[in-house]
């Protein structure tokens, strides 16, 4: 087989350096009709014939010899038996015909063939993760877009033999830049892949926290237990406010059981995840002291979740109130709630994830979020119809207030707080967008966002 | 007179390769790269078949699917969606918002064609004017 590929090689090459057939094959000793018969790939050739075949026309001796067009054969056949080309009707029988005349073409196509082979491979790989991992999704977006050009390019150059030169050029390189694009980002894809591994093996304390809330749905059932003891006790003669009071009892009656309860479970390993968990699940304490499930879940109902409305019906800060939200039991006519809370750098410092939201682990989030606005505005409550590349759309709540030490002359520092809800659980409550506005285009991160007119870009997404 | 057919697809390969299908199938294609032109453009002069990327910058396609299923002048217009996004929910989403079909990249071009050609002979006939 390989034999078939070389007469067309030696064809095609004599004709490019402009030899004809006579002077090749006085060159060579022999003669021209048995040239033309090899040429024709009806006569096999010696070794020694195609060596001497090779020196004639200025060209390596391996290039001839069909080694690495029989690789390429077979790829090509193998692409050829595919049972998804079938319908296109491709010319298996005219397979060493293409590699032999356009070498070029036969290795893109090969090309083109792995990177979809290993571009599905990771698809499949990242199958059930895609759901809940922004980055993932839009990288497999990228892909299937680039495959979906590279595709129709291909199929274009092979269902239209009449094309005219400049028009086949133009698809012949589209098919070129799509599969450099393509393999970019598979490349791109192994590199993340890498780190999330990583990233998984040796996780943040916040990231451990997180992992313990969400392994109880946000809901801690032993703390609601003793709080709601504690909630008849909140009473005392002296001027001091509810949440301090609140505070005082947790911290004297709950700290050794939130001690235990974190030593009882597995996500939570390191020393300093372990002190965030004390303190994040002490606040938790707090909430519940202040706000008794039944009561705030009820009220809640009534003042249709709005938040500001809950902090001043509980006396509570609205950062509880946000974070209390989030534990209300999960229930088809209660909306779920995300959590947020990020300081003036941007960073987030406590995170309970919503359902098909996730912040970006290892890149900036999008600067849109209105979580990373609020402080332009503080203490003022927020909305943010948001609308995802995917078609999600969210609605976000977010409000900046104070922290730390207050006084003339003192530098004032905020953080933010930020409820997440999506659209139809945001109908239920006082946050529901009006039907007349549009909602705002956001994204997960620049790298992955395919918003390219976006002016707030800052780096290119991962397919350019 | 040649049906015509509104691309919105702001990928400029797929865009040309698509152009070049269906220019080739008899049609007069004309593209819009970003959700708000679609939208202007389908409603001034609604197309024969809309192909429309849920991707789009400006205003995504679940959107302009949503704000020209409201509006009389494109009552009747067949809406195929595009998308790379092939999961359950997605098609889900494109069909309760009033796609006639929803085809997923990649896609084979023959698959295009056929379901421009036969919604474009399908497609009843436009309300081109609303009585008060």
């Amino acid at each position: 087989m390989p034999d078939t590929i070389v007469g067309t090689r030696i064809r095609q090459r004599r004709r490019e350096v402009g030899v004809g057939q006579a002077e090749l094959a006085k060159k060579i000793g022999i003669s021209p009709s048995y040239l033309n018969l090899i040429e024709w790939n009806k006569r096999r050739i010696s070794p020694d014939l195609l060596r001497r075949t090779a020196r004639a026309l200025d060209l390596p001796a391996d290039l001839l010899d069909g080694a690495s067009e029989s690789r390429l054969l077979e790829t090509l056949t193998e692409i050829a038996h595919l049972p998804a080309l079938e319908p296109l009707g491709v010319e298996r029988e005219h397979t060493a015909e293409l590699i032999g005349r356009f070498p070029g073409w036969a290795k893109a196509v090969a090309a083109m063939a792995r990177s979809e082979r290993e571009a599905r491979a990771h698809a499949n790989i990242l199958s059930d993760r895609l759901s809940n991992d922004p980055f993932l999704s839009e990288t497999v977006h990228h892909m299937l877009t680039r495959i979906a050009a590279v595709r129709s390019a291909a199929d274009i150059l092979s269902d239209y033999p009449d094309l005219p030169a400049d028009r086949r050029e133009r698809f012949s390189r589209m098919v070129h830049e799509e599969s450099r694009s393509l393999s970019d980002v598979g490349e791109a894809l192994a590199v993340y892949l890498d780190k999330a591994e990583e990233a998984d093996r040796v996780m943040t304390p916040l990231d451990e926290v997180e992992a313990l809330f969400e392994a109880r749905d946000n809901h801690f059932s032993e703390i609601e237990a003793a709080a709601g003891a504690l909630s008849d006790r909140l009473t005392d003669p002296r001027p001091i406010p509810r949440s301090t009071l609140a505070r005082t009892l947790a911290e004297q009656n709950l700290t050794d059981p939130i001690a235990e309860l974190i030593d009882g479970q597995s996500q939570v390993t390191t020393a300093a995840a372990r002190k965030r968990a004390q303190k994040a699940l002490l606040n938790y304490a707090v909430g519940a002291i202040l706000m008794p499930l039944n009561a705030f879940g009820e009220r809640a109902v009534a003042l249709r979740y709005d938040a500001e409305a809950l902090a001043q019906a509980f006396s509570a800060e609205i950062g509880s109130v946000c974070h209390r939200l989030t534990a209300l039991p999960r229930r088809n006519d209660v909306p779920r709630f995300g959590y947020f809370r990020a300081n003036a750098a941007g960073t987030i410092i406590e995170m309970l994830g919503l359902d098909g939201l996730a912040l970006p682990r290892y890149a900036s989030a999008c600067p849109l979020w209105v979580l990373y606005r609020a402080q332009q505005a503080p203490e003022t409550m927020i909305r943010q119809h948001a609308s995802f590349p995917s078609g999600q759309r969210f609605v976000f709540v977010a409000r900046a207030r104070h922290t730390g030490v207050i006084g003339f002359g003192k530098p004032r520092h905020y953080v933010t707080d930020m409820i997440a809800m999506s659209e139809a659980d945001a109908a239920r409550t006082v946050y529901a967008p009006e039907p007349t506005t549009r909602a705002e285009d956001v994204g997960p991160t620049c790298r992955l966002c395919p918003r390219r007119s976006c002016v707030h870009r800052v780096e290119d997404p991962l397919a350019e | 007179m040649a049906k015509r057919v509104l691309l919105a697809e702001d990928e400029p390969n797929i865009a040309e390769s698509l152009t070049f299908l269906l220019d080739r199938a008899g049609f007069e294609v004309t593209v819009e790269t970003d959700g708000r032109g679609a939208l202007t453009s389908a409603l001034d002069a609604p197309p024969d078949v809309l192909i429309l990327d849920v991707m789009l910058p400006e205003v995504d396609g679940y959107e302009v699917l949503r704000q020209l299923r409201a509006d009389r002048r494109a009552e009747g217009l067949p809406i195929v969606m595009l998308t790379a996004k092939g999961q359950k929910q997605d098609r889900e989403a494109a069909l309760e918002r009033g796609a006639d079909l929803f085809i997923t990249k990649p896609f084979a071009n023959s698959d295009i064609i056929a379901a421009v050609q036969e919604l474009s002979e399908g497609r009843p006939k436009p309300v081109t004017a609303v009585s008060s």
